[in-house]
């Protein structure tokens, strides 16, 4: 197999562009607008590599050397992978861009741009990562690398959050490296593959524990040592270890307290992207190295599906009782991701479909949300969620956008929710789990209710009351075009998806025919 | 006989024969010589370490001109080649990244004391090394004790006398009873060479004849060397030692001495009792209990120290509870995992001490953690290098914290689940302990100071810049390329220590 060294660039190259602009020292950019346009330029040219990557068909495979023996640092792109560099590749740009005029208020900007650089590399890294141990590696340096960004305000609130994220994500990532470390001697081995090594000649060498549809372990080996049961803990393990970033119930905790105390472009990174780092970590486990097959019917299925369900209500319901808005996006993260996590569980095509679909317009959507809280607060300095009222007669474009993107989140068509939280459905009732099945798209009904409750209070009142509030009385206008086009941009895909979802729909039928089942 | 079989026996008289000589030196010329002789004994073990890779066989040096069983033998083979080159090459770094602070804390006219204690530290680890003799080995150990006293103690507070009469009441309980299992083990075979000695005890085992006494001798021996290394809870002597001394003494003691008794230790299992013998007396067992309160004892302590030397100290005690997990798994596997964790835990604890003392001196000579707020961006090299260090300690992959951790794993899920499980449960519990008080000092490290402690700050250190302390700057680098060194290339590391490990018996 050829290597593809623009997969290595495309990592690569933010991670060196982040790093150049932190140590750069401050006196160099003369002014705070040529800050902004070299990082500009910047984004811009770290973002056209992984287009290049996405886009090429064929050979996208790339090697770079062996970790320990039989174990190389692996980077294979495929579908799936494509789908998630792409939302990486989108909301990293807007959020990005966004960010040029919401940092005119924080202190300490090269620092910020200099993280979130880095930080794209690593997803990038974690999205092309071809077999576990790269990604485990991924997955841990997107935790150091994305914490200075939670407490970039340096307060003590946003230290304190930054180091219970840290905790929280090493723990989860301990307990998936325990999974990974039993795992390892049922992988099977793949023999007499040829790759190219670095200095251009081929060598045929064993490859473990790497992404393969349907599975990469050895499940007779498995069944023969009698180990089944430990196997199944070492996987359950590594479910809720990758859970973890994604904020499973019960080490949900670390979301709400990061997400409020970041600043609102790196809110929407981090609700919108990097938890879908700990998604794509479990679908790889599940899916490419574990298989489907080893765990439909067993008590992990159920649990993991009980633990997801849980989750689910709960977000919904603190998101509804919480009155900071950021806050209250973050616990409705919390309770969305739990709907991708639960249709994972469900073991089916049908949910495996409405899994990814939501990841991908969950991320678009949430990102919409917390970019436009990001603006309100920007403008209006206030926070709390009753903050707002009245403020549509002065920002039209804006609250239509987040009433557009909560009609999405809530599932009304023709927005793009509609689309995933139906394939969830049907996929939880097609599961055959018993009462699962329809606990589970009664759970996503009453969520619903309780996303409604929570999103859209803050459009009614915005738009419908025209009484005396500060708001109408103090002179605020729309938000700037560039903070404004991201959102707008966010809203428009979210309505394109909801009209017409049927590429998307394709592109993951065919990761479930390239043998996911 | 070719002239490169003659190094080991080199390097072992020459850093000794040095020693004596350094009495006679002054500061600068003292410090000129150890370099050069260090440096020296780095190339001849790196020329007999490619030598012992061609030939793959070891090879027994008599010295002196009784042959075998009446004279004495020194061994070298792959292992013993590679792991002398990697001894010295940890000293250089450590000595050159400490050299400032050598020459700030010590006295003028006592620094050739120093570099006197240093060449008899290093001819006592080399000796322990190569050595094929049970008695000569027994001098060697208490040589290293009193150089490693001598280091301690070679800046006069009243911590480091407090620290150094600990150290040496403790050390010398364990070679009294190293000294007693010595004795006990030639009564019982009427050998001290290590070969000799094997074949006797293989024949005593089979007769059955002296178990009793065999148990008791290779109990004692074991202990001995596990209160000389610091195993919990024989540890109390290592924090004030290391806490207290000046930063080449530490990065030395921490990464060099406790080592070689461990080297010691494993040559014993296998060259003189025989591991299997080892395995079936159960004293594994006991080593492994050990290993494992050691590894969350060393980190829960560590986790409440408010000063970093203090913090990097207990850190060793964990860290040296994991080797000991490692020999008490009682596989071959464990032993490969211990020793490349011997190579891992060398390379980043010196990185990590010699790191700490830059950040201290970026901070006015405070340790405490206070103070330490921000100074990784007074001292940027010292604050990535000290980062580097803590990735490697919680393991990242990359570093080589991450091999090592899959290593022990690697040989836990060969062994009976009696070991698996325990293994499995404190290694994951350990590393957690060890990122809680790790990370929550690179996060200090970055964390801006306030205004006023900035400005009596500025007025005591000012940033520490790379012009001014080049020699510093260079052994940091080398040691943080040594550490990704083996946390990327392992595969070679651990094949040659497999091999190597395979002709030691």
């Amino acid at each position: 197999m050829h290597n593809n060294y623009m997969i290595f660039v495309s990592i690569v190259l933010p991670i060196l562009a982040g790093v150049l602009l932190l140590v750069t020292p401050d006196r160099v950019f003369k002014s705070r607008q040529m800050l902004i346009n070299m990082t500009a330029v910047s984004f811009v040219v770290c973002a056209l590599s992984p287009v290049l990557v996405i886009l090429r068909q064929t050979g996208n495979t790339l090697l770079l050397f062996f970790l320990v023996d039989e174990i190389p640092v692996f980077f294979a792109v495929d579908h799936l992978g494509r789908i998630f560099a792409g939302i990486v590749l989108l909301v990293f740009l807007l959020a990005g861009f966004f960010s040029f005029v919401y940092m005119s208020h924080e202190k300490n900007e090269k620092r910020y741009y200099g993280f979130y650089l880095i930080t794209f590399g690593v997803l990038l890294g974690l999205c092309f990562s071809g077999n576990l141990v790269t990604l485990y590696l991924f997955y841990e340096f997107m935790t150091l690398v994305s914490m200075p960004l939670v407490l970039h305000t340096g307060s003590k609130e946003a230290v304190m959050a930054g180091l219970k994220y840290l905790f929280y994500s090493f723990c989860g990532a301990y307990m998936a490296l325990f999974g990974i470390y039993f795992l390892y001697q049922y992988a099977i081995a793949f023999d007499d593959v040829e790759y190219q090594l670095w200095s251009g000649g081929y060598e045929t060498s064993r490859h473990m524990l790497s992404f393969v549809s349907g599975g990469s372990l050895d499940l007779k080996a498995v069944a023969e040592s009698g180990n089944t049961a430990f196997c199944l803990i070492a996987v359950f393990m590594m479910i809720v270890g990758f859970g973890v970033k994604a904020g499973c119930f019960p080490f949900h905790a670390w979301l709400p307290a990061a997400h409020p105390v970041a600043p609102a472009p790196a809110s929407a990174f981090l609700s919108g992207i990097i938890v879908k780092g700990g998604v794509l970590a479990i679908v790889r486990t599940v899916y490419y190295v574990v298989g489907a097959e080893f765990l439909r019917g067993t008590w992990v299925q159920a649990v993991w599906a009980s633990l997801a369900v849980v989750t689910l209500l709960m977000g919904s319901s603190l998101a509804f009782k919480e009155k900071v808005l950021k806050k209250r996006l973050a616990y409705s993260t919390v309770s969305n991701l739990s709907y991708i996590l639960l249709g994972l569980s469900m073991l089916n095509e049908t949910a495996f479909t409405g899994s990814i679909l939501h990841v991908v317009f969950h991320a678009v959507i949430k990102s919409a949300l917390f970019l436009s809280a990001g603006a309100l607060i920007f403008i209006t300095g206030n926070t709390k969620v009753n903050d707002f009222m009245g403020l549509g007669k002065r920002m039209p474009v804006l609250f239509w956008c987040y009433t557009i993107v909560s009609l999405g989140l809530i599932g009304i068509p023709p927005t793009s929710g509609v689309v995933s939280k139906w394939y969830l459905a049907v996929g939880c009732l097609e599961s055959g789990l018993t009462g699962l099945s329809w606990i589970g798209p009664a759970a996503l009904l009453i969520s619903a209710l309780l996303t409604a409750g929570y999103l859209l209070p803050i459009s009614v009142r915005a738009f419908l009351k025209e009484t005396d509030y500060e708001a109408v009385r103090n002179d605020y206008k729309e938000p700037r075009p560039l903070m404004l086009a991201p959102v707008v941009i966010l809203a428009a895909v979210t309505l394109v998806l909801g009209l017409y979802p049927t590429p998307l729909i394709q592109l993951i039928q065919s990761v479930i025919a390239a043998g996911l089942f | 006989m070719e002239f490169i079989r003659n190094f080991p026996f080199f390097s072992i008289l020459l850093s000794l024969g040095s020693g004596v000589l350094t009495s006679i030196m002054n500061k600068k010329t003292a410090r000129l010589w150890n370099t050069f002789i260090l440096a020296a004994i780095t190339v001849m073990s790196a020329v007999l370490f490619v030598y012992m890779l061609e030939v793959g066989e070891p090879y027994t040096f008599m010295m002196g001109h009784f042959p075998a069983p009446w004279g004495n033998e020194i061994r070298a083979g792959v292992l013993e080649a590679g792991m002398a080159l990697f001894f010295c090459l940890i000293m250089l770094f450590s000595l050159k990244g400490g050299q400032e602070h050598i020459d700030a804390e010590v006295e003028e006219t006592k620094v050739n004391l120093y570099y006197i204690m240093i060449n008899l530290l290093l001819s006592s680890l080399l000796a322990l090394i190569y050595t094929n003799d049970l008695f000569t080995a027994y001098v060697f150990v208490e040589i290293n004790t009193i150089s490693a006293c001598g280091l301690i103690m070679i800046t006069q507070s009243g911590r480091t006398i407090e620290a150094a009469t600990r150290y040496m009441i403790m050390a010398s309980l364990g070679s009294g009873l190293l000294l007693l299992g010595l004795c006990i083990l030639y009564d019982i075979t009427g050998h001290l060479l290590m070969s000799s000695i094997k074949q006797s005890i293989l024949y005593v085992y089979a007769q059955g004849t002296y178990n009793i006494p065999l148990i008791a001798s290779i109990g004692m021996v074991v202990v001995g060397l596990a209160i000389k290394s610091a195993l919990y809870p024989f540890h109390t002597w290592l924090p004030d030692a290391y806490g207290y001394s000046t930063v080449s003494s530490a990065a030395i003691l921490s990464s060099l001495v406790s080592k070689g008794y461990i080297f010691l230790l494993i040559k014993i299992f296998f060259r003189v009792v025989g591991f299997d013998i080892i395995v079936d007396s159960k004293i594994v067992n006991i080593l492994f209990v050990f290993g494992l309160f050691g590894m969350i004892m060393g980190s829960v302590n560590a986790i409440l120290e408010h000063d970093i030397r203090r913090m990097i100290a207990f850190s060793s005690v964990a860290q040296i509870g994991y080797i000991y997990m490692g020999l008490g798994l009682g596989t071959t596997m464990g032993i490969v995992a211990s020793i490349f964790h011997i190579l891992s835990h060398a390379s980043t604890k010196s990185l990590l001490f010699v790191a700490g003392v830059g950040l201290t001196d970026a901070s006015g000579g405070s340790k405490k953690f206070e103070d330490l707020t921000g100074s990784g961006f007074r001292n940027p090299a010292a604050g990535i290098a000290f980062t580097i260090g803590a990735c490697s300690m919680v393991g990242i992959p990359l570093f080589s914290g991450f091999i090592s951790k899959m290593l022990f794993a690697e040989a836990a899920v060969q062994n009976s689940l009696a070991k698996m499980l325990p293994t499995m449960i404190c290694l994951a519990i350990s590393t957690v302990l060890n990122a809680i008080y790790f990370m929550k000092t690179v996060i200090r490290l970055y964390t801006p100071a306030s205004k006023k402690v900035r400005k009596t700050q500025a007025g005591e250190a000012a940033a520490v810049s790379m012009r001014e302390h080049p020699l510093y700057h260079l052994a940091l680098l080398c040691m943080v390329i040594l550490n990704v060194l083996l946390g990327c290339c392992s595969q070679p590391i651990v094949d040659w220590i497999t091999s190597g490990l395979s002709m030691f018996g």
